[in-house]
């Protein structure tokens, strides 16, 4: 009985210790404050300054501990943690209104090293200042095969899990969309396509897919995205026919989101209903609601990247598969897409606005063509980028 | 002593009428004379003179590509920025005048337009916006960047522009592009 009481805790402390964890530290130097994070693993990551704050956008899917120890500093005021798909938000909150801060990273073991220097008035960095960081550099013991790390080291990770696809039919119910000239309706193309697309991928590649509606259904654009969140989503992708004032149009586009859209409450709160800061050490203090803004647009820029990725993956099976002149991707504020925590794009299948193509986009063989160009697109994206 | 009397009364009354019909006239005239006079005064400051007039620029659909195409018009000055903007936009409503294609449904009316301090256009249309829709992706964001854009490049106090649909905010024009935030111009979209 006690042995295997041993076992049990003697295994408990071999896991924790082979759990991949990072670790915070601060020391205050005369002229600078110093935060060391130190890591079980290889470090790929982007910094980004926001007025009193220091964002460390730290890119990997595996689960970590955090562990830190009381700290008492002149600039350091404040961690805090903020958790997306793949990648996590180290907020390092500062006392001060203006700083400027320096890094440099070891790879043996990793360790990112931030140094923060307060700004007074205009007054820039003192020679002193410079001379102290120097020396305090070379103090850092370096083992002999220890070199900077590259900051666009990939992080290997073992739990590649399936992917879920969320694919969006648009429109349904007593929303028809837009209409062509021979009564089609978009509602109805897009069903048909999203229905094969899914088809295709579940016989083709592993994964999990979902599609917001199944029959002709009303399903508001708010619904839409929830479904894809609360379904962990990997990627959102949004099936609709295009229409447009100008008969000659046709070809085929995919958007993804616009920036400038991104600052709205519904995307926002969307986020954090999914991802809250869990990880421990709650954000406090009266800029929360601030943190939690640039938290969410630092999350979206990341997903930004890899919608746009996606979108031109997709775009160039369609170009080929249709024959068209690129139409290209672009962006633009779609209400769907703007709730959607994961890459989203969303696909206009062909124009049926133009009597031909409205013609095509009704024929069996079309649309299958068309779900296997955009789940090619889609697997030469999940292939080039996501999978490490 | 009667007669004497009742004359004096007589002539009392008379110049009493006179006074009352005279004071009552002289409001009416009065009261008048602003509705008559001073609003053509505020709006045509030589109203015998030629109109005075500026150029705008409205922006369009074209056969030829997915951009937007340039078109000039005339509108008239000294009325307010407002004025000058609801201008702008009925004309765009009213569609081009060289063969460029009109992102609007022709039986969209312009109900309302208002400025805030911070150089948002409230700009507010008929319901037929939508009823009437093409409602494809490419169609939404026509009907809106001309709009957005025409009045961002002719108006310098306008920085942003709120699309509004019978006096409400409404979530798209048909099923794609988010109406429930201001649009800043996207000059990307304008030919050459």
């Amino acid at each position: 009985m006690a042995g295997i009481i041993l076992f049990f805790l003697l295994s408990g402390i071999l896991i924790s210790q082979t759990q991949p964890f990072i670790k915070l530290s601060v020391k205050d130097y005369p002229t600078l404050s110093r935060v060391t994070i130190d890591s079980s693993f290889p470090l790929s990551f982007d910094i980004e300054k926001s007025s009193s704050l220091l964002m460390v956008n730290i890119r990997t899917d595996v689960p970590f501990r955090i562990q830190r120890g009381a700290f008492e500093s002149r600039i350091i005021k404040s961690f805090g943690w903020s958790k997306g798909k793949d990648f996590y938000i180290l907020a390092i909150r500062t006392k001060v209104s203006n700083f400027s801060y320096d890094y440099f990273t070891l790879s043996d073991p990793p360790k990112l090293v931030i140094d923060f220097t307060q700004i007074d008035e205009e007054e820039s960095e003192t020679p002193d200042s410079l001379k102290e960081k120097e020396a305090l550099r070379e103090r850092i013991p370096q083992p002999s095969t220890a070199s900077p790390s590259s900051r666009t080291q990939k992080v290997s990770s073992a739990l590649q899990g399936m992917k879920t696809i969320v694919i969006d039919p648009g429109h349904g119910g007593l929303e028809p969309g837009a209409r062509g000239r021979f009564g089609t309706l978009e509602k109805n193309v897009a069903l048909e396509i999203g229905i094969k697309l899914k088809a295709v991928i579940e016989r083709n590649f592993p994964s999990r897919v979902v599609l917001t509606r199944d029959k002709d259904l009303d399903v508001s654009l708010e619904n839409r995205a929830a479904l894809a969140n609360n379904n962990k989503a990997d990627f959102f992708i949004s099936i609709h026919a295009n229409s447009s004032f100008r008969k000659d149009a046709r070809g085929s586009e995919t958007y993804f989101l616009s920036r400038d859209a991104t600052d709205e409450e519904a995307r926002r709160l969307a986020f954090m209903e999914n991802n809250p800061a869990e990880l421990g050490e709650g954000i406090t203090g009266e800029s929360e609601d601030e943190i939690q803004m640039i938290l969410w647009d630092m999350a979206q820029s990341a997903y930004l990247k890899q919608s746009s990725l996606l979108a031109e993956s997709i775009q160039k099976e369609l170009n080929l598969l249709l024959r068209t002149s690129n139409r290209g991707i672009k962006q633009a504020p779609f209400t769907v897409l703007a709730g959607v925590a994961c890459p989203a794009v969303l696909v206009e299948v062909a124009f049926i606005s133009n009597p031909r193509e409205e013609r095509s986009l009704t024929r069996e063989g079309f649309q299958v063509n068309v779900a296997q160009a955009i789940y090619r697109g889609l697997v030469n994206y999940i292939e080039l980028y996501s999978q490490k | 002593m009667n007669v004497k009397r009742a004359a004096f009364l007589a002539v009392l009354l008379t110049i009493l009428a006179i006074l009352v019909v005279i004071f009552f006239r002289s409001g009416a005239l009065e009261k008048i004379k602003p509705l008559a006079e001073v609003p053509p005064a505020v709006l045509e400051p030589s109203p015998s003179g030629p109109v005075q007039t500026r150029k705008i620029v409205l922006f369009f659909l074209s056969e030829a590509d997915t951009l937007l195409h340039p078109e000039e018009r005339e509108i008239t000055v000294g009325s307010s920025i407002v004025r000058q903007a609801k201008q702008a936009v009925e004309e765009l409503i009213k569609g081009s005048e060289k063969g460029y294609i009109s992102p609007f449904p022709p039986e969209t009316k312009l109900r309302e337009l208002f400025l805030t301090r911070d150089g948002v256009a409230y700009v507010d249309f008929s319901e037929e916006i939508v009823e009437k829709h093409l409602s494809g992706s490419s169609a939404e964001i026509s009907t809106i960047f001309s709009v957005v854009n025409s009045l961002a490049y002719n108006f310098k106090t306008i920085k942003k522009v709120f699309i509004l649909i019978e006096g409400q905010e409404r979530e798209t024009l048909g099923g794609h592009i988010n109406l429930s935030q201001p649009f800043l111009p996207l000059y990307d979209l304008i030919a050459n």
